[in-house]
């Protein structure tokens, strides 16, 4: 009996002692970053940042940009276009919706879109030590950095899978399942965000700051969204938009805040919207801070950039030295994914960046050119001397081993004087908006407005740049709206060739059935020959997606 | 004690025999609803698969994914979830294959279970999207889509390139742009081909038939843009300049002594057709009556329609330009 009752009593002990100790495990651990308290200074928002631009740097971002950019086009071949895997299913247009680099494009952007989110979102959390213009200025730039950052990724979706889920800026667990929006009201969410973007950041970033993205990134790709909405040979305000943010752009026509804003003060107050964008208030201005208005011009980009071949100081700099790290924040590179040398190069210590330079310029290269391509996309003009072949030599005396028949282009080439001490690249950085294109797109836009005289100039100033490489003089001549929207286009192929744009140039120039399936026709294993006008110009929902949302993300049609 | 033991071991043999079970493969039941069993090209098909399987994969029965001829590097694509959606890109009647697997840890043991259906696709496009005449110095006129299938080529009387201006006659090639490969294209009853000069100096009687059978008539008009053969004032001859980048704006040179008053002059002009109407703002110009003053900036607008309908008319602008000498 005794011992049942000291059974019972030692039970009952343990679970009295057991229970005591609710509070004591419950208690709150100080000191925990958690969403709620993380984002109280510059530094720590800033931090959140960098973890977004840090997506733009990671291979498999990389890996999809040139898989759908490049390779699923006509100026390369592939060393894998077997139809047995993923990447043969993809550029050979035979893939199903289960496809893994239609995951990972997917995937990867909107990694990036929450990123950027939890920066924009919690930016309102930022405790300012002092009421200064400068510190209201830097949180500004760091929003319309993550902004321009934002419409990028989401640029990146709406141009491959048409319209996407617009993800809420904080998500909630309830909520998980966004239905896609239509195309039309991304493109306006990423016009908002770049709109937005130019009139919160400086004309060009300099010195250590070089790299973030800059008002003039903001608007060459508000140039470049706007004219993926156009449909070339119709009219429209997009078009009319691009010619003036060009006039702005290049040759220094005034433009305000409330031009580029498309301010309508019936939608939103103008202090409101000021309050939103980080302007300090205006209460708390003092007399020398300065007052933004819908009246305030946008800092000028006329000089910002230059079509010349100048480095960042100034100094003369060869055609390919623009994209060597010689070549970094040129005077024509407006916005580039950063990297840095940071390695030895021996085996597991490589620079970041690096596998994108070895799939492109390496003895054994993912995608490659070739003689026919060449003289196709090139014919006469200079710049196909900086595409070389098997067994010739880089200008500074290396040997290009990348296979007979194959040829690479030197904007993936790392100098020999460039290279760390073992192997591979040097963590130079990638060019992703050029001002070249910024004027190719001005001179499309004009010819598409009936300025094909104006159109013309702006056209053979590029082209007159390039005859500097070997002193031509062949230009462009003039003609009707259709022979100068070809030669615009035809320049656009030469001048970004292998920068990863082709395929999605084609599709929105609506002529990608023609081109990649006369492409197929002439290729042996037919790549590309498969390409269903109507359907292959968008790249279908992972079905993972519509899976996981029960029907609710919806498919794209034809797949 | 030994009860204890006794049941201790019961359990350990209970759970051992049930861990077992996985040795015996469930047999697969191949089972799947499609949306519908017609379908035009490009049209989705969706396939809910309803029965058991650890695997399945869907064979869709067109080029490279038949399944009779799976031993040849046919492939069918594997199921996720139990949703699968496809598209055919050319008609015909194709057999859709669903197979079902299940298999144990190892892998072997493999079981197969199949159904399958048939899927007719038609492809029935005999929607124009777009034609042209890709023969006047560069491929970039093409026509104006009207209402009710009517088509309205304009055409430059003469292009100007370079230092050469090459006359464009009525007799020209023709491209359509068609989704479909397979449809085809009749003119006034003859089949069409793309080598052959066609007088488009009448309008052409166009058939558009698809894969399916559906034939859909069309019509395709042709005007000249309107412009001045001879233009005068003060009995002097202008000269025509064209614009390399716009067929349809004109600029006229008229070269006059210097200290002329333009101010209320009577223009003499001659356009190539005699319907043809010409304006300046909205009121209409009569050579040798109406009164203009050039020292404004005139443009005149030359307005030229079919005969058999003034609703269908193409337009065209002349800039005066008066160069003192």
């Amino acid at each position: 009996m005794n011992k049942i009752l000291f059974k019972i009593l030692t039970l009952s002990f343990s679970l009295i002692f057991l229970m005591s100790c609710h509070d004591f495990l419950d208690k709150e651990i100080l000191g925990n970053s958690t969403d709620e308290n993380f984002y109280d200074t510059q530094y720590k928002l800033q931090a959140a940042l960098n973890a977004s631009y840090d997506v733009l740097q990671m291979d498999i971002f990389n890996e999809c940009e040139w898989r759908f950019g490049e390779a699923c086009a006509d100026d390369v071949w592939g060393g894998d276009e077997g139809l047995a895997s993923q990447m043969g299913q993809l550029v050979n247009f035979r893939f199903n919706t289960s496809n893994e680099w239609i995951q990972n494009r997917y995937m990867i952007n909107y990694k990036g879109i929450h990123r950027v989110n939890q920066v924009i979102a919690n930016a309102h959390r930022v405790k300012l030590s002092v009421n200064d213009y400068s510190s209201y200025k830097a949180i500004r730039e760091i929003v319309g950095q993550a902004k321009f950052l934002r419409a990028l990724y989401y640029f990146n979706l709406v141009k491959t899978y048409g319209g996407v889920p617009i993800r809420p800026e904080t998500e909630t667990v309830d909520k998980f399942v966004i239905p896609r929006s239509p195309a039309e009201e991304v493109y306006a969410y990423i016009e908002k965000d770049l709109r937005e973007a130019a009139i919160m950041l400086p004309a060009r970033y300099m010195g250590t700051d070089a790299g973030k993205a800059s008002e003039g990134a903001a608007i060459a790709l508000l140039m470049k969204v706007l004219m993926y909405q156009s449909t070339p040979g119709v009219k429209s305000d997009k078009w009319e938009e691009i010619v003036r943010l060009g006039e702005f752009f290049v040759e220094g026509r005034k433009m305000t805040f409330g031009d580029i804003l498309k301010y309508d003060a019936s939608k939103e107050d103008w202090e409101n919207l000021r309050k939103r964008l980080w302007f300090k208030p205006r209460e708390l201005n003092t007399l020398t801070d300065p007052y933004e208005t819908p009246n305030t011009e946008l800092p000028a980009l006329q000089n910002a950039y230059s079509l010349e071949y100048k480095d960042y100081y100034g100094k003369n700099i060869s055609y390919c030295d623009q994209f060597f790290q010689v070549g970094e924040f040129c005077k024509g590179s407006i916005f580039e994914i950063v990297f840095k040398e940071s390695a030895d190069g021996s085996t597991g210590d490589i620079n970041e960046g690096t596998p994108i330079y070895d799939n492109h310029y390496s003895s054994s290269p993912q995608i490659w050119t070739t003689a026919d391509i060449i003289q196709e996309l090139f014919a006469n003009d200079p710049r196909r001397a900086f595409t070389i072949g098997h067994q010739q030599y880089a200008p500074d005396g290396d040997l290009c081993q990348c296979g007979p028949g194959r040829y690479l282009s030197l904007k993936w080439y790392t100098p020999l004087k460039d290279r760390p001490q073992y192997a591979g690249d040097n963590g130079k950085n990638r060019r992703l908006i050029r001002y070249v294109e910024v004027i190719l797109m001005y001179a499309e836009a004009l010819n598409e407005c009936h300025e094909g005289a104006r159109a013309l100039e702006q056209l053979n100033k590029v082209k007159a740049q390039a005859n500097t490489i070997n002193n031509s003089g062949v230009l462009y001549t003039g003609g009707g709206y259709g022979l100068m929207r070809d030669q615009i286009w035809k320049e656009r192929r030469i001048e970004l060739c292998f920068e990863w744009d082709r395929f999605f140039d084609l599709v929105r120039q609506k002529r990608a059935a023609e081109i990649i399936q006369t492409y197929g026709s002439k290729r042996a294993n037919k790549r590309g020959y498969y390409f269903r006008k109507g359907v292959n110009e968008l790249f279908p929902i992972p079905q993972s997606e519509i899976d996981i949302s029960n029907g609710i993300v919806q498919q794209n049609p034809g797949y | 004690m030994k009860t204890i033991i006794k049941f201790f071991l019961f359990v350990c043999f209970s759970i051992f025999i049930t861990s077992c079970e996985r040795e015996n493969v469930l047999f697969p039941y191949a089972a799947m609803n499609v949306n519908k069993n017609e379908f035009t090209i490009n049209e989705s098909m969706i396939i809910n698969f309803t029965g058991t399987a650890d695997q399945v994969v869907i064979y869709t029965g067109d080029d490279m994914h038949n399944y009779e001829f799976r031993d040849q590097s046919n492939t069918g694509f594997v199921v996720n979830k139990g949703l699968f959606t496809y598209s055919y890109a050319l008609p015909g009647i194709y057999k859709v294959v669903c197979v079902a697997s299940t298999y144990n840890d190892r892998a072997v043991n493999l079981k197969r279970d199949t159904c399958s259906f048939i899927v007719k696709v038609i492809d029935d496009q005999t929607e124009i999207e777009k034609i042209s005449c890709p023969q006047v110095l560069y491929d970039e006129v093409f026509a104006d889509k009207l209402e009710n299938d009517e088509w309205l080529m304009k055409l430059p009387r003469k292009v100007k390139y370079g230092n050469a201006t090459p006359s464009i006659t009525l007799s020209q090639k023709l491209r359509f742009y068609i989704q479909s490969n397979l449809t085809k294209i009749f003119i006034n009853e003859k089949e069409f081909s793309s080598t052959e000069k066609y007088d488009l100096s009448n309008p052409l009687n166009i058939l558009v038939q698809s894969n399916f059978g559906t034939v859909r008539p069309y019509k395709l008009y042709t005007l000249y843009y309107p412009e001045f053969v001879t233009f005068k004032l003060l009995n002097v001859n202008g000269t025509l300049v064209r614009n390399e980048f716009d067929y349809s704006t004109f600029e006229m040179q008229i070269i006059l002594p210097m200290g002329t008053d333009v101010s209320n002059l009577i223009p003499e002009f001659t356009t190539y057709s005699s319907t043809d109407k010409v304006y300046i703002e909205n009121k209409e110009q009569i050579s040798g009556v109406s009164r203009v003053d050039f020292t404004q900036n005139i443009t005149y607008t030359l307005v030229s329609s079919l005969l058999e309908d003034s609703n269908i008319k193409v337009m065209s602008t002349v800039n005066i330009k008066i160069i003192y000498q």
